[in-house]
């Protein structure tokens, strides 16, 4: 136990759970924001119900992907896992038209 | 109205949860001293979800499914609050407590209904 | 970070919990008492007396106060008077994003009343999201700690992994055992409520920490969100010439006969200009949802412009999170109990910073390190010291002079300055005996109040005053248990439960 521990104070160690705060953090939002943002475009309903219903689960999308940060088995692996997932929904925004700058639907 | 109807789920959550608390080994051993058979476990099992049951009814019918809901998750909460109380303080308290609230529930039932 | 699901879940949840635990804890006091916002506010305006209230022609002198205060606003807004509140609420503002001016009249003559200056419990309310500094800032860092709570929450649920065994489990002794069974007694028996209030608590404000949905679906025409959610009506913006405000009284008599009850409020939107806007806002009708029907006038016919409509599912499930996260609908017994659920919230927080410095804290005589020791400090810091601030605030309201410059200040200041001071003395007095104290000193502060209010005030049961008797029994309740938690705190640790403490093997202890 003891033994355990000491080897989880070194310096990598404080890194690795630094990374993963950061991770947890920026990638959580970015990925519910991200989400929220294409949801929001394309759900099949009126467009503020859309809005309101991304919104609503927005935060438990965040809440989700800090869990997942904190889960996996590497940084490494979480990292990755979390920049692919918001590749796919900035691509989906693009697509949706997210980024175009103005005129709405 | 809405408080006669507070004190009927309050009443049958606290009995109900009551039975449950007294279903398990550890507090039925504090309570009684003696562990309960299996055969009372599960009458008490039966009774305390019962209660809960009849309470989540009573609340659904008397004020609705949305507010009868909620009103009903906090009075299951206070209830439960309490049964801890008598448990780590008056264990052997809780079964007379529990069935007092039985007839505290049978006259706020009638009140309810239609005072 | 360790191996295996349910231990990286216990870590995220001690080390999570511990980053916000002072904010969440602070949160959870001042929201809870938020619930009875209305009577703390009158309790600390006693010189308000409950009596007939005419709304229409108080909203013309506010008006007029108005009028004279900010006649080129952008907005106002008047609370009208009721029964139980006599008094004319108003707020005026140049642009959006503050700042806010603020006054209460007196609704027969339209000065301001001549209650004493105080912010009353919209002090607590606001520090329950803004912690007192400037708004962008404290709602931020609230719903940081509010998503961080949820994160908790969930690895708390993984964590604890005997939910409905441990039930009813609360061993009384004063052992690391004890702790744990009190924090998951508070924390699973009011589990629905810690859920639904986090939640719904990010749900109000939405808006703010998650606008992205609102600036995507609807570029550069964000307010065209509300209209289509049935939140408010669509309203026209300044005409750019100046117009004259015709009297509110009529447009209030009119909503008066289209719905049969007076309007708890009016916005008044551009009210110098030829396209002013006075929308009536109602009272949410009974149920669960917070939406208030509201109808919009043009300012200076008085004719009706439009009403907001109906809420379709997903805005209704908003409305209906951001009304179980208030509790306006409660009646007075469901409050209560939604009252206790708050305060089992903020036990749950507290008993988890004990549980954190109590599981560290090392065995036999070795010294605590630096983090055991902060921590410490600032358990009892906030622990003590904010119900110690929010008692002295009450003090303050009717200890300082009524004449006093800025007195609503003043309180705010006494209310910090009281809180600081535990929790400076509180790093400095032994650990053996600094909970006890602190304790014991906040059951003073409390059981103090209904006395020196009477004493200042004159206003007391012997003299026939029974409008306080209820808080007055509030504060003696909480200063009882303050005290009764201080003789617990002193009493010296029974010898099982040390033995207890070594039994615990570290990974049922949950965390290392």
């Amino acid at each position: 136990m003891t033994q355990q521990k000491d080897a989880r104070r070194g310096p990598a160690y404080r890194l690795a759970v630094a990374g993963r705060i950061v991770l947890a953090v920026l990638g959580g939002y970015a990925v519910a924001a991200l989400l929220t943002a294409l949801l929001s475009l394309t759900l099949p309903l009126v467009r503020s119900e859309a809005v309101a219903s991304a919104t609503l689960v927005s935060f438990a999308v965040m809440v989700a992907v800090v869990v997942y940060v904190f889960a996996a088995r590497t940084l490494g692996r979480a990292a990755l896992a979390v920049a692919g997932l918001a590749a796919v929904l900035g691509g989906g925004l693009w697509l949706a038209g997210g980024f175009s700058a103005a005129g709405a639907a | 109205m809405t408080a006669i109807v507070v004190a009927l789920n309050l009443a049958l959550c606290f009995a109900g949860l009551s039975a449950l608390a007294l279903s398990l080994d550890r507090h039925h051993r504090d309570a009684f001293l003696v562990r309960a058979g299996a055969a009372r476990a599960r009458t008490l099992r039966i009774a305390g979800w019962a209660g809960i049951g009849l309470s989540f009814a009573a609340a659904v019918t008397l004020e609705g499914w949305n507010f009868g809901s909620v009103q009903w998750v906090g009075t299951l909460t206070g209830a439960a609050l309490l049964v801890v109380a008598f448990l780590s303080y008056r264990p052997g308290w809780l079964r007379p407590a529990a069935l007092l609230a039985l007839p505290i529930a049978l006259v706020a039932l009638p009140l309810a209904l239609y005072g | 970070m360790r191996q295996g699901f349910r231990q990286s879940m216990a870590w995220l949840h001690a080390w999570s919990g511990l980053v916000v635990g002072w904010v969440l804890f602070s949160v959870f006091v001042t929201g809870t008492a938020s619930y009875y916002r209305a009577e703390i506010s009158q309790w600390m305006r006693p010189e308000l007396v409950a009596g007939a209230t005419d709304p229409a022609s108080s909203a013309d002198l506010a008006a007029a106060y108005l009028q004279k205060a900010m006649p080129d606003a952008v907005g106002w807004y008047v609370e009208l008077p009721k029964p139980e509140k006599p008094a004319v609420g108003v707020m005026w503002w140049k642009s959006l994003d503050g700042p806010f001016h603020q006054a209460l009249l007196d609704s027969t003559s339209g000065a301001p009343v001549g209650a004493r200056d105080t912010r009353g419990g919209d002090f607590l309310y606001r520090f329950h999201f803004e912690l007192g500094m400037p708004p962008l800032w404290g709602r931020w860092i609230v719903g940081t700690c509010a998503l961080v709570m949820l994160v908790a929450l969930v690895s708390g649920i993984v964590t604890h992994r005997r939910i409905f065994a441990d039930f009813f489990t609360f061993r009384r002794r004063r052992s690391q055992r004890g702790w744990l069974d009190a924090h998951n007694v508070f924390g699973v028996l009011a589990l629905p409520f810690h859920l639904m209030i986090t939640y719904t608590g990010l749900v109000t404000l939405a808006p703010m920490y998650m606008p992205w949905g609102v600036a995507a679906a609807y570029k550069g025409g964000e307010m065209r969100f509300y209209v289509d959610s049935g939140l408010m009506p669509d309203l026209r913006g300044p005409a750019g010439k100046p117009g004259t405000l015709a009297p509110l009284s009529s447009m209030i008599a009119q909503a008066i006969a289209e719905r049969g009850e007076a309007p708890e409020g009016v916005s008044v939107y551009n009210p110098a200009d030829a396209a002013a806007s006075v929308v009536a806002i109602f009272e949410e009708p009974h149920g669960l949802a917070h939406e208030h029907p509201q109808i919009a006038f043009d300012g200076t016919t008085g004719a009706v412009l439009g009403r907001n409509g109906a809420t379709r599912a997903a805005a209704k499930t908003s409305t209906v999170m951001l009304g179980l996260h208030e509790g306006h609908f409660a009646g007075a017994a469901l409050r209560a109990l939604f009252f206790l659920c708050g305060i089992m919230g903020a036990a749950t927080v507290a008993t988890g910073l004990v549980l954190w410095a109590v599981a560290r804290a090392p065995k036999g005589a070795k010294a605590d390190g630096f983090g055991v020791r902060l921590v410490r400090v600032l358990n009892l810091g906030t622990i003590a010291g904010l119900p110690a601030g929010i008692a002295a605030y009450f003090l303050a309201n009717r200890l300082l002079p009524l004449d006093l410059a800025a007195r609503a200040d003043w309180e705010v200041g006494v209310f910090f300055g009281a809180w600081a001071l535990v929790a400076v003395l509180g790093a400095v007095r032994p650990a053996g005996t600094v909970w006890r104290e602190g304790l014991a000193l906040v059951g003073a502060l409390f059981l103090a109040v209904p006395f020196v209010g009477a004493i200042a005030t004159g206003l007391h049961p012997l003299a026939g005053e029974l409008r306080f008797l209820g808080f007055d029994a509030a504060m003696i309740v909480l200063g009882v248990l303050f005290v009764l938690a201080a003789r617990k705190a002193g009493r010296p640790r029974p010898p099982q439960a040390q033995r207890a403490d070594a039994a615990i093997a570290g990974r049922e202890a949950l965390r290392a």
